[in-house]
């Protein structure tokens, strides 16, 4: 059907007015490239972004929260009365993760887990000689700490694995460092608040580009931190969870939380503002877009408009000569799809031309070199889908306008 | 197939616009196959109107129209074109071309939309019939830069390219100088002669009307 009369038509009217079906693709093309650019550079900002926050959070943390408030009991059998109980405490009767190896296990059986590791954590004064601070020692496992968290590619001084070896080794971060004025082999005091106090040497040095992190932390062996606080091989305060996909953790969480007797919490739920900013970004690239991408369709909408204004007579001499309305439809939508489907294919390229460009552009803060981009396929179609759908919609109003078109009025003049 | 080619029965019309008025008084005649007609009649007589109700484009009126046997009243607008594109021609008092075309795809358009032969007999059918009335030369340039005169020959191979029954012209010569209103009218008494074709043509034009063999006279939307 593609030498049929109805798209030789089509293709003659495409062709006499080439300047403006150039103007009619270029609406599209630069709607298309925009929308390209822009999901692309934001997918890529949250990308980054997330790549950020997952160097010091993990994608599902188990930890012992603490017990519920129960220090008013009797309110509660007698919720009539007004019952005063006078300093109140809540007990804290178990401290941490006591059955490690139990829910270790429990998790080796999950699917869509990439990845866990445990972790005792404790908040610690680190003092060198005047200079007090206080911060976060992490007690790691060397091997899976950094399966989680990629941790070692962050050591700018001393080798990651070292640790595994040195119970009186310790990592700091490239801040506190400066802080103490702590360089390689120096040694650096812990006092815990239970007020133990121990000597480690500084055998590596980190940066996370995360400042609170590289500002306050500080890694020595899991072991080591088991020992300061006298506690036995099953002790851990955090167990993290690595996941396939970082998005999706309900599934894994509605499964684990009734045999767990411990806080089970996504990183959605600790880091709200996060997913605020992800999904804020998101909506922001689709509607600047779907804008441009509206307006390139008016472009096409006017344009289409004013040739079948300009030719409604050929168009009534064609109907008075045997063409159904169906065929002056085909005609004109014919004409809008090619413009859409080439203004598409440049656009695609234009899109991605423009990414590269931005790509290049340099951007140093937090770690980052250039501006972040993405390349996703799926993006570029969908991309060319819209464009698609926004000239079919801009050519058939017209087209069908055209159709209806009652030759008798016209030839009469 | 009787020798009566079109019958029109007890046509009745009326223009609602700017208010409520019959054009068409109950007209009723009929045409044979092979005659040449004029439609004459003093401006707003509705002759134009009767003609463009026999071209089956105006649907809009009461009675019966049939051509070639077929009742076409009450048709749809799509069957309707189907039968336009194989048994009407027209001619009108503009040419009417596609500007962006040359003057045998003009042609050519019709026969291609009708789909009887194949690409390459119509285009040996156009260019016979633009031979015929000696454009042959002027077959590949775009109808824009011909002649009024050639410009409405073209409009006349272009109605004449699906060999259909009837031909019907609204002021076909209306446009033209005396030599070209000769020439166009030799073309059609030909067509009605050698080819049996039948000719309906509105015309002011005196001269043109007194050399066909069956006059219409129009007043206040009735035959006189």
């Amino acid at each position: 059907m593609l030498s049929s009369i109805n798209n030789r038509i089509s293709q003659v009217h495409l062709t006499s007015n080439v300047k403006q079906t150039i103007v009619a693709m270029l609406g599209v093309t630069f709607g298309i490239s925009m929308y390209i650019f822009m999901t692309g550079f934001m997918t890529g900002v949250n990308d980054t972004q997330a790549d950020l926050a997952f160097s010091a959070l993990a994608h599902v943390r188990i930890y012992n929260d603490g017990p519920a408030d129960n220090s008013n009991i009797a309110q509660k059998l007698y919720p009539k009365d007004l019952i005063n109980v006078r300093n109140a405490k809540v007990i804290k009767y178990t401290d941490g993760i006591k059955n490690s190896t139990a829910i270790l296990a429990t998790l080796g059986k999950q699917k869509d887990i990439t990845g866990f590791t445990s972790q005792v954590n404790i908040n610690v004064f680190f003092k060198n000689a005047g200079n007090k601070v206080n911060g976060l020692v992490s007690g790691i496992d060397v091997v899976s700490e950094d399966k989680v968290f990629g941790s070692a590619k962050h050591m700018i001084e001393g080798n990651w694995k070292e640790l595994k070896y040195r119970s009186d080794g310790i990592f700091v971060g490239v801040e506190l460092a400066k802080t103490l004025g702590l360089k390689m082999d120096d040694n650096v005091n812990i006092l815990t608040s239970d007020g133990i106090s121990r000597n480690y040497k500084v055998i590596g040095i980190f940066r996370t580009d995360v400042y609170s992190v590289d500002k306050t932390k500080a890694y020595i062996a899991i072991n080591a931190a088991r020992q300061l606080l006298g506690a036995n091989q099953d002790y851990v305060t955090d167990i993290q969870i690595d996941m396939v996909d970082y998005n999706n953790t309900q599934p894994l969480i509605d499964n684990i939380k009734s045999i767990i007797p411990y806080k089970v919490e996504s990183w959605q739920m600790g880091n709200q503002q996060l997913v605020a900013g992800s999904s804020l970004r998101d909506t922001i690239a689709r509607a600047v877009s779907l804008t441009i991408l509206l307006v390139a369709g008016f472009g096409i909408y006017n344009i289409m408009n004013m040739t079948i204004n300009q030719k409604i007579r050929e168009i009534a001499i064609l109907k008075a000569m045997g063409f159904s309305g169906g065929d002056v439809t085909k005609i004109f939508l014919t004409q809008a799809i090619i413009i859409g489907i080439l203004g598409g294919c440049v656009g695609m390229v234009l899109g991605y031309i423009i990414s590269r460009l931005v790509n290049n552009v340099k951007f140093e803060i937090a770690g980052m070199h250039h501006l972040p981009m993405t390349y996703y396929p799926h993006n570029y179609l969908l991309a060319f889908m819209f464009g698609l759908i926004t000239t079919f919609v801009a050519g058939y109003l017209p087209a069908h306008k055209a159709s209806k078109i009652d030759p008798v009025s016209i030839l009469r003049g | 197939m009787s020798d009566i080619i079109l019958k029109a029965d007890n046509i009745v019309k009326y223009f609602y616009e700017p208010e409520k008025f019959q054009v068409l008084k109950g007209i009723s005649f009929e045409v044979k196959r092979g005659e040449f007609l004029a439609l004459v009649g003093k401006s707003g007589c509705g002759k134009s109107t009767l003609m463009y109700v026999l071209s089956t484009m105006d649907t809009d009126y009461e009675g019966t129209l049939s051509i070639k046997d077929t009742v076409l009243t009450k048709k749809s607008q799509n069957q309707l074109a189907t039968f336009r594109n194989e048994n009407i021609g027209f001619v009108f008092q503009f040419h009417y071309l596609l500007p962006e075309f040359s003057a045998l795809e003009n042609v050519m358009i019709p026969a291609l939309k009708l789909k009887k032969y194949s690409k390459a007999e119509v285009e040996e059918r156009a260019y016979k019939n633009l031979e015929m009335l000696g454009l042959k030369d002027q077959a590949l340039k775009n109808t824009n830069k011909l002649s009024g005169g050639q410009q409405q020959r073209v409009a006349i191979a272009r109605a004449l390219i699906n060999d259909p029954a009837i031909i019907m012209g609204d002021e076909p010569t209306g446009n033209l100088d005396t030599a070209n209103t000769q020439i166009v009218f030799d073309i059609f008494r030909e067509l009605a002669k050698e080819r049996q074709q039948t000719i309906i043509a509105v015309t002011h034009d005196d001269d043109f009307a007194k050399n066909c063999d069956r006059i219409i006279e129009m007043k206040d939307g009735q035959i006189i």
